[in-house]
């Protein structure tokens, strides 16, 4: 039920210039705050920029923020995961007991903070999200690791000397696969949220350039003049996350029947 | 029992520490100087004021000497002055983490009064109306990001019915019905974040327990299917609910961030965004800290909570 709409989504993120029937950026100061007409059919915002086309422009950002979030989230937390489940000897185990606390700390706090400081680019906003997201991954892959080292296709592939690098690659990163898939997915949904709310804090994706938290942030202020606006975006994110849980949902019933949730 | 409190205890303190030294280099090693930004361009040209303000700030120290300096004041709890305004930050501190804990207390009242009654419920009719209602919230209430919920609940009840407000603060102390009226927005929309978390696994561990054998032994004993539900299969059943709760305690407390803003709450988390803006280090030095120190000490709660509910953890010990 969620695909539909994530694939509705990513269309419109991806046919941007197609989908929007205005400027996003356009400004006219004497049409503010307005609610959905004909020329603007989800109203305009605080300075007259017409809200369906930045939305549809918004939905770009989120979705290749948090994506490119994710992407490194995964590629570090799971290569650093095989190594740590792999290979033993005490170094690992303090590596594990760093994860599991760097597991648990709350992300915005640190996001908040490091946004704070170094700035809001695009690509401070991806490291960032995507460094405070990896240790999740790290710790899922070492535990898959762990477990998996001790079954017998990987003994056998050690006994007929396999290199470390086979057996990694070739025989334990296909089995996690189906675990990484999941968490992914719902990561995905995190770090969206995590840039909607650095942005509605206005530490995030900076104006004019459009977000979804963005502008909530913005037209939260405009509530008692006209609540309309400001419901649009929201809906837009809800929409967002809620497909992507709901494709997390339905990729875990398929993949990990056995993982009680 | 007495051992676990003091291992955990012990525990939580090595890792204050630790959070202590964290946020210490997580201000003092991230890029860009913080004089030339607190001077802005005009002052920094001045090599005199970044002279002055650098002393005054304690930075042409060397790093450990800093790191001492930090943990010196740490030790009688004076994290240094506000470089807005020269206040403690100690100050500023104690009047807001209170407010923060009103909300957290606030949102998981509220997501344990409805969250519970709605798992059992589902538990209970699985297939049927309840069972639909106890997903479907519980889905909601995940799935829905926490200024949607607001800004939802803030229409309603703000703009349509103008029944609670939508911002602002009245102290305790001042006048407990208004601080109530107040609070309780925000706290719904904090609980309601939470509330899927509780459904969904007072639902699973119920469905879990009630098959249990003991269960079979206290229905064979004669007892009421109510009296069986009470006092057997339910405190056995919320035991992981407990467990989850200290789990995601830093999910609600990540969450005060964006509620204390949506709703103009002068909470803790505000006053780190505010001290962010400012670029007010000793302000988000002890901000962050108290986070923290918060965040351990209600993982430390509900880990006794558990323990004091599950025997068999004790006993680990």
């Amino acid at each position: 039920m969620g695909g539909p709409i994530i694939l509705l989504l990513l269309m419109m993120a991806l046919l941007s210039h197609e989908f929007s029937p205005a400027d996003p950026l356009k400004i006219n100061s004497r049409n503010i705050l307005k609610s959905p007409s004909r020329e603007n059919l989800l109203g305009t915002d605080q300075l007259g920029r017409d809200i369906l086309s930045r939305i549809i422009y918004a939905s770009r950002i989120s979705f290749s923020v948090a994506g490119a979030a994710v992407l490194i989230a995964v590629l570090v937390g799971v290569f650093l995961g095989l190594l740590l489940g792999y290979f033993e000897g005490w170094l690992q185990n303090i590596g594990m007991r760093v994860i599991d606390i760097l597991v648990c700390v709350p992300e915005i706090f640190i996001a908040i903070v490091v946004v704070a400081f170094l700035g809001s680019s695009l690509m401070t906003l991806i490291l960032t999200i995507g460094f405070l997201y990896f240790p999740q991954f790290t710790r899922v892959t070492q535990g898959i690791t762990l477990s998996m080292k001790r079954r017998e296709f990987i003994l056998a592939s050690v006994s007929v000397g396999a290199g470390t690098y086979r057996i990694i690659f070739r025989g334990i990163l296909p089995n996690i696969s189906s675990l990484v898939i999941v968490q992914t997915s719902f990561t995905l949904s995190f770090a969206m949220l995590l840039e909607a709310g650095l942005s509605f804090l206005g530490l995030g994706i900076m104006p004019p350039t459009p977000s979804w938290g963005q502008m909530i942030g913005e037209l939260k202020n405009y509530i008692y003049i006209n609540p309309l606006p400001v419901i649009f975006p929201a809906i837009a994110l809800f929409l967002a996350v809620f497909s992507i849980n709901m494709v997390g949902d339905w990729l875990q019933d398929r993949l990990n029947p056995e993982i009680i949730k | 029992m007495l051992q676990f409190l003091i291992r955990r205890s012990v525990a939580s303190l090595i890792i204050i520490f630790l959070a202590t030294t964290l946020v210490f280099l997580i201000i003092h090693l991230l890029p860009g100087d913080p004089v030339i930004l607190l001077l802005g361009e005009q002052g920094a040209a001045n090599p005199e004021f970044v002279d002055k303000l650098r002393k005054k700030l304690k930075l042409d120290l060397p790093l450990h000497i800093q790191y001492y300096e930090w943990m010196k004041g740490l030790s009688h709890f004076d994290f240094g002055n506000s470089l807005q305004n020269d206040v403690p930050v100690i100050q500023e501190l104690v009047r807001r983490i209170p407010r923060s804990l009103e909300l957290i207390f606030g949102g998981l009242l509220i997501s344990i009064l409805v969250g519970i009654p709605i798992g059992v419920l589902g538990a209970e009719h699985p297939n049927g109306l309840w069972g639909w209602i106890s997903s479907t919230f519980a889905v909601l209430g995940f799935s829905s990001p926490s200024f949607v919920t607001g800004i939802v609940l803030i229409i309603i009840f703000s703009l349509s019915l103008r029944f609670l407000p939508s911002s602002g603060y009245v102290s305790f102390s001042e006048n407990a019905m208004e601080n109530l009226r107040y609070a309780f927005l925000p706290s719904i929309t904090l609980g309601f974040g939470f509330v899927g978390v509780v459904i969904r696994m007072t639902r699973a561990s119920l469905l879990d327990v009630i098959n249990k054998d003991y269960i079979r032994t206290a229905r064979a004993k004669g007892l009421s299917e109510k009296g069986v539900l009470y006092k057997h299969a339910l405190p056995n059943a919320l035991i992981p609910v407990i467990s989850i709760l200290g789990v995601r305690a830093g999910n609600l407390l990540g969450g005060t961030v964006i509620i204390e803003s949506l709703f103009n709450w002068p909470g803790l988390s505000s006053l780190l965004v505010k001290g962010c803006f400012d670029r007010d280090y000793p302000m988000i030095q002890g901000t962050l800290l108290s986070i923290f120190v918060i965040f351990v000490l209600i993982s430390l709660c509900v880990d006794l909570c558990h323990a004091l509910l599950d025997p068999k953890l004790r006993q680990e010990y």
